[in-house]
């Protein structure tokens, strides 16, 4: 791919700090030498990183494609290469943030499986109805399971079931029941209730520690 | 339909007893994270509450295990 077809992101250098570059391997030198540079060179490097990104975000793809048989070669490929160009404007824009804990290309990595796997999520979940009311708190197996054992775990479903209904806020009985209970990707439910999966986990965190603490006390 | 398991109900249900870090802070230490494991080094030491995280974050968890895999030089599937 040249630079010419790739997304649209500004040709200007980063407003950077000096390099902290010491500890770096040669290769990661190498990816902020070039992605610092003016011009064609700062061109190429993104054309090489935009390659780079579209090889992780294929990973992905490739990785999750046996759950997902409803999606064709062609959607796929979609996928990976909006992946990559969305990892590609995140990188770019997050270039002063590399600290250099980890090689250049690992830290790029990151960017695209998670714009991959956000977008994959999203895509098996597409047009499907999110339940946010309890689905299954008496469907479970308990397969392998000495009798005693389950009956002990039962009785702490039915604990943690009466717990959920009396002393989780609104909020946090709905995090926990579609994200714990009924399995929805926390990229979809973030989607769908206008919010962001960190403040979704902090919800679910906080919910579960209620929980545990509201058992102890028992 | 399979039924989901119970034990796994109420892991997903509790979630990590330990302290464990949020999902953003899981995204900025990845990469150092999974550096160090597959360098055989104490990454749980290194990167505390990451470990912890995962075990109760499926997204997260899958984020992990493809970095890994790709930064590991394994095959996609």
């Amino acid at each position: 791919m040249t630079a010419a077809t790739l997304p649209s992101v500004s040709t200007m250098p980063p407003a950077s700090g000096e390099l902290t570059e010491s500890g770096l391997d040669e290769e990661s030198r190498e990816w902020l030498r070039g992605l610092h540079a003016e011009g064609s060179a700062r061109e190429d490097a993104i054309a090489r990183l935009h390659g780079l990104l579209v090889r992780a975000a294929s990973f992905e793809v490739a990785r999750r494609r046996p759950s997902l048989p409803h999606l064709r070669g062609n959607d796929l490929d979609d996928i990976a290469h909006q992946a990559a160009d969305d990892a590609l404007v995140s990188v770019l824009r997050r270039l002063d943030d590399y600290r250099g804990d980890s090689r250049f290309t690992t830290w790029v990595y990151k960017f695209a499986l998670l714009e991959a796997a956000v977008k994959l999520r999203t895509r098996s979940w597409q047009g499907r109805e999110v339940p946010l009311e309890p689905e299954s708190w008496t469907v479970f197996s308990s397969t392998g399971l000495e009798p005693d054992e389950e009956l002990e775990q039962a009785e702490l479903l039915a604990r943690l079931q009466r717990a959920v209904a009396d002393i989780l806020t609104p909020h946090q009985r709905t995090v926990l029941v579609a994200l714990a209970l009924n399995g929805v990707p926390i990229d979809v439910l973030a989607e769908r209730l206008g919010t962001t999966r960190g403040a979704l986990y902090k919800a679910l965190h906080d919910a579960r520690r209620k929980l545990r603490s509201h058992l102890e006390e028992e | 339909m399979e039924r989901p398991d119970l034990t796994d109900a109420l892991g997903r249900l509790l979630g990590p007893a330990e302290p464990e870090i949020g999902c953003d802070e899981c995204f900025e230490l990845l990469d150092r994270y999974v550096e160090l494991e597959l360098a055989g080094a104490d990454a749980d030491a290194a990167v505390p509450g990451l470990r912890a995280h995962l075990s109760g974050c499926p997204a997260c968890r899958e984020e992990h295990e493809s970095l890994r895999a790709l930064v590991g030089g394994e095959p996609p599937a």
